[in-house]
């Protein structure tokens, strides 16, 4: 190697050394918030230049890739990290954030600072309330969200399959209404010769996927996790309405979606949605943003959206969207409820509704503005009534651990559904009992 | 190191004996070890004696092998290790035939040689994370490559729990089958030409050529390249967390470290993680003592 | 280099190329598509079947820069995204431990190699042994260290980490060419009335340039790879590039276009730095193994 080689080399990384100190100096006042990495973070971003404006206080918006997100956060927080001061966290967070004091109480700041009646009260039971019904909130609601699904219009609604359809099963082609029909439909548009799939629903062993997309069925087959007031799960998680559940999830999983689909959430879902991959998807209603766009759909135009299905035993839906809570271990408390306080004027929830973000303000929700907006917003209010949730308690996340690989286990194949229900409630049962919530028999 | 002090050199220069040397030589090194390897490990053998939780206020308290025993009992942990056991030999094993085989075929000289090289050791420069996000994409059953040119349309690699593990040794494979390669090319490289020209003179055959002059000096540098990979491969952990998920489908290809990353900062369970940690560490050392047994034993030190 | 002898030879020597270059073009098969994907646009991405021959745009790469989103709207830039800063890390955090492990390994190899040391093969054994330890192992302790030692999410923290991590590999290497070089070339300098130290730049770093510069392209590239602690380690300030190249999700589903172009602009320096050292390489791989 000749000497000028080594002197380039010498003298660029003196050239970026400098720069990156450059950067780290003139700094004002910052407050952080930290949220996944989706486009409502970036929404985020732009409306807080409003809070900017205002206040001269910046904001940055660090983004974590969904898939380490709830790693990530609770790391720092374990640590005591300063460097986040609103954390974004997911509603199944609340009970950890809570009960081991890595969150701020805001109940008595709230009630002074919030409009608390404006809130949608659904939403702030769920994103803020933790022990639900306690009337105590550690966190205000930042952005609603469910789960619905998108379908395709050019299929769905052509008249040849239509017909082709009626002459099949004997009743019209209409848009599901129960996990039944979806089934049918699903059946009926599998056409793997023609590289056509039925449905892509959350099959992946990412983060919470497959647990998000088989709960609702589970609760609308009338089963569920355990009974929320003892912590008893064996006879529910898997109980027979459960495992019917399961089953039919494995089946339309196996029967009704393209090969290699066993680890598919949100994005691997939008992925084959938007290759023309398959005729339904299941999604949450924060990302139908993006499928409306001829930039990164070129179904946009024909790209309609329902609800989740009911069951034969209720009907549910599987609640997504986080709050905002304010950091036990910020440096800059009073910035951060300053912005939440701004947020949650009604000015800025329009704002926030009109850049993309799901406002949980009751008002704005039910304008005919917003209704009108895009095609999927009034699906969205009616799904709002029906959200149920995961486990809040601060073992959630085991919990969900467990669901995960069980289930996914279940979908691959891998186990009989009978078997990763079984699993599940042997390891629920010993995670409750470790917490000392669940007594020994 | 100023230039212009021949001449008249300071007090505290003359005086730099070779005893002052070794001591300014060696003790950087070590205390960097110490302080980053040692003192942590120690901390960590401590701690897989507790029952602690990294997020909760309770300081770590003593409960003895408890940990060790849990980890031992659970079927679980032995999954892991089967896998880990699994990949190891798999991978490791197909890139030490198909390495050694291509140094065989490149020890001969040629025109744009080194670019060819070059050209080879490219995956391994690459993360191992967007490796494994980008096979992902490769391997996928409706849009990925692989499928399409082996003609094999819908045939699923990453989420089959029999094929992910080798979807994983294959990518594992294309990443570091060059390292075991440019290795081996060192050691051929250094062969002194004398011997095969003595060999040529008593009309040996090329087998025996092989194996009586080239495997004999090339099988220490061998064994150290597979030693490194051995290493490496148990203590595999970026690949699997991309390409299938963090270990899927279910748990099928749950190495022990992503296990230790689960239990650590999924259950924050610092203790039993640390004690699996400790586990994996001695099987890990003990593996390589066999590994620098045999390389003493070709080296004739034994 | 064999000597060619014979026709058959001539065919094996011909044979044995042909073969390489089959190999070779399979092997980059991936590495093409990779390049492939980070030049085509979202709709060439999303073909199915895969499209081989493209019209190739830079999008994905001026994209790499920016922070967009794509609704019903079209699409708009909402800030500058964090690509080039952690970048900018990882050339920082990449360069400087690669500097100091070899540094550092280059003189306790230095040491190793020509003194007399108490315990000497149980020292290089135990510094050997670090190399073999699962990063898993200790990564909970430094956590806890670094947490209470405030080098979290910290430059300084991950230059020392990945140093630790690359100077049992630097020494096992370096000490394994020096080995090699004669002690005759020093002592012959040192009865110059060169010092010991002036003999050991002078004389040693020279001839140990081949090894000098293949332990630096191995601990590069380690260094500038590495995942896990870059993951649990830092927030924001001090965050590397692997991390942020692997976490582009679009509006609509994964940007893989984002993700290959933030791939391939990454891969670049160090590609670039072993090209040029690559005459180095084949020499610079001994591990003691070769008497001379």
């Amino acid at each position: 190697m000749s000497r000028w080689q080594w002197w380039i080399i010498v003298a660029g990384s003196l050239c970026l050394t400098f720069l990156a100190l450059a950067s780290i100096a003139g700094q004002k006042k910052n407050i952080t918030i930290v949220w996944a990495e989706w486009d409502p973070a970036k929404y985020l971003r732009e409306l807080s230049k409003g809070f900017t404006k205002e206040t001269g206080i910046g904001v940055t918006v660090v983004e974590i890739p969904w898939a380490q997100f709830q790693d990530k956060v609770f790391t720092a927080l374990a640590a005591r990290d300063p460097n986040y001061d609103i954390i974004i966290g997911d509603s199944q967070w609340l009970g950890r954030g809570a009960e081991r004091k890595h969150y701020v109480e805001l109940t008595d700041w709230m009630k002074k600072n919030v409009p608390i009646k404006d809130i949608y009260e659904p939403a702030l039971v769920a994103y803020g309330e933790y022990p639900k019904g306690s009337g105590r909130y550690w966190a205000v609601p930042a952005e609603a969200d469910a789960v619905g699904f998108a379908y395709r219009k050019d299929l769905l609604e052509d008249p040849k399959e239509k017909a082709a359809f009626q002459k099949k099963y004997g009743r019209p082609l209409t848009i599901p209404k129960t996990w039944e029909e979806l089934y049918q439909v699903a059946k009926f548009f599998t056409r793997p010769k023609r590289r056509l799939y039925g449905v892509a629903v959350y099959t992946g062993k990412q983060y919470d996927g497959v647990t998000m997309g088989f709960q609702q069925v589970m609760w609308s087959f009338g089963g569920d996790y355990g009974d929320p007031k003892t912590f008893q799960v064996e006879g529910y998680i898997n109980g027979p309405d459960s495992v019917k559940a399961l089953e039919f999830y494995v089946r339309l999983a196996k029967e009704c979606m393209p090969p290699g689909s066993q680890n598919y959430y949100w994005s691997e879902c939008l992925d084959a949605f938007k290759r023309g991959l398959v005729a339904m998807t299941m999604n949450y209603f924060a990302f139908f943003p993006g499928l409306l766009s001829e930039e990164t759909n070129r179904y946009a135009k024909t790209t309609g959206f329902f609800m989740v299905p009911r069951g034969p035993k209720g009907h549910y839906i599987s609640l997504g969207g986080q709050g905002l809570s304010v950091s036990a271990y910020s440096k800059n408390k009073d910035e951060a409820l300053q912005y939440i306080k701004w947020f949650w004027q009604e000015r800025v929830q329009r704002e926030w509704a009109r850049l993309g973000g799901f406002t949980c303000h009751k008002k704005v929700l039910n304008s005919p503005d917003f209704l009108k907006a895009t095609p999927y917003n009034p699906v969205f209010r009616d799904s709002m009534k029906l959200l149920k949730d995961f486990w809040a308690v601060p073992e959630y996340a085991e919990l969900l651990d467990s669901c995960q690989r069980h289930l996914n286990a279940a979908i691959v194949g891998a186990k009989k559904p009978k078997e990763a229900l079984d699993a599940i409630a042997k390891e629920h049962t010993v995670i409750f009992r470790k917490a000392g919530r669940l007594k020994r028999q | 190191m100023p230039v212009s002090v021949r001449q008249r050199r300071p007090v505290w220069k003359r005086a730099l004996t070779d005893q002052q040397i070794k001591i300014a030589f060696i003790t950087p090194t070590l205390l960097l070890l110490l302080a980053m390897n040692i003192f942590p490990l120690i901390w960590s053998l401590y701690l897989s004696f507790c029952e602690y939780y990294a997020d909760q206020p309770e300081s770590p308290r003593w409960v003895g092998i408890a940990n060790y025993r849990a980890l031992l009992t659970d079927p679980e942990i032995w999954h892991s290790f089967q896998v880990t056991a699994a990949f190891v030999f798999l991978a490791v094993g197909t890139e030490f035939i198909l390495g050694f085989g291509l140094a065989l075929l490149f020890h001969r000289s040629f025109a744009g040689k080194g670019l060819l090289l070059t050209l080879f050791l490219i995956p391994m420069m690459l993360s191992p994370v967007v490796v494994g996000l980008f096979w992902k994409f490769i391997f996928d059953p409706n849009w990925g490559i692989i499928d399409y040119l082996l003609r094999l349309p819908g045939f699923e690699w990453v989420t089959h729990p029999r094929r992910a593990l080798w979807a994983l040794v294959i990518v594992d494979a294309w990443m570091w089958t060059p390292f075991i390669m440019l290795i081996a090319l060192a050691g051929l490289s250094a062969i002194p030409q004398s011997l095969y020209e003595a060999a040529a003179v008593d009309r040996a055959s090329s087998w025996f050529k092989f194996r009586h002059i080239t495997l004999p000096m090339v099988s220490p540098l061998l064994i150290i390249a597979l030693l490194i990979r051995t290493m490496d491969a148990a203590k595999l952990f970026d690949l699997p967390w991309t390409l299938t998920d963090e270990g899927g489908p279910g748990n099928a290809t749950e190495t022990v470290s992503l296990l230790i990353y689960r239990l650590a900062f999924k259950m924050q369970d610092t203790g039993s993680s640390c004690a699996l940690a400790y586990i994996l560490l001695v099987i890990i050392i003990a593996l390589s003592n066999l590994f620098l047994r045999q390389l003493k034993k070709v080296k004739g030190e034994l | 280099m064999l000597p060619m002898f014979s026709f058959r030879e001539k065919l094996l020597h011909r044979l044995s190329i042909l073969v390489i270059v089959v190999v070779l073009a399979i092997y980059l098969i991936p590495l093409y598509w990779l390049i492939a994907t980070s030049l085509k646009t979202w709709q060439d991405i999303d073909s199915v079947p895969p499209k081989w021959v493209f019209r190739p745009v830079a999008d994905n790469y001026q994209r790499l820069f920016f922070t967009v989103v794509t609704d019903q709207r079209g699409t708009r830039v909402v800030g500058t995204s964090e690509y080039p800063w952690r970048f900018l890390n990882s050339i920082i955090i990449g360069l400087v431990s690669t500097v100091l492990a070899v540094g550092l390994g280059t003189l306790c190899a230095y040491a190793t190699s020509r003194f007399r040391v108490a315990a000497k093969d149980d020292l290089l054994f135990f510094i050997l042994s670090t190399r073999m330890l699962p990063p898993m192992v200790v990564v909970i302790p430094i956590f806890l260290m670094y947490r209470a030692l405030g080098l979290r999410d910290t430059h300084l923290g991950l230059i020392i980490l990945y140093t630790t991590f690359n100077v049992s590999f630097a020494v096992w290497l370096m000490k394994g060419y020096l080995d090699e070089i004669p002690k005759d070339y020093e002592e012959a300098a040192m009865l110059d009335r060169l010092s010991r130290f002036r003999a050991f730049v002078k004389v040693v770093l020279p001839q140990a340039l081949p090894a000098i510069a293949t332990t630096a392209v191995f601990c590069l590239i380690s260094a500038w790879n590495e995942f896990a602690f870059s993951l649990i380690l830092t927030e924001s300030q001090a965050a590397t590039a692997p991390r942020t190249i692997t976490s582009k999700l679009g509006s609509a589903g994964i940007d893989w276009g984002q993700i290959a172009a933030g791939a391939v602009l990454f891969l670049l320096p160090v590609a670039l730095f072993t090209f040029i050292v690559r005459h180095h390489l084949l020499r610079g791989v001994t591990f003691g193994t070769i008497k001379r």
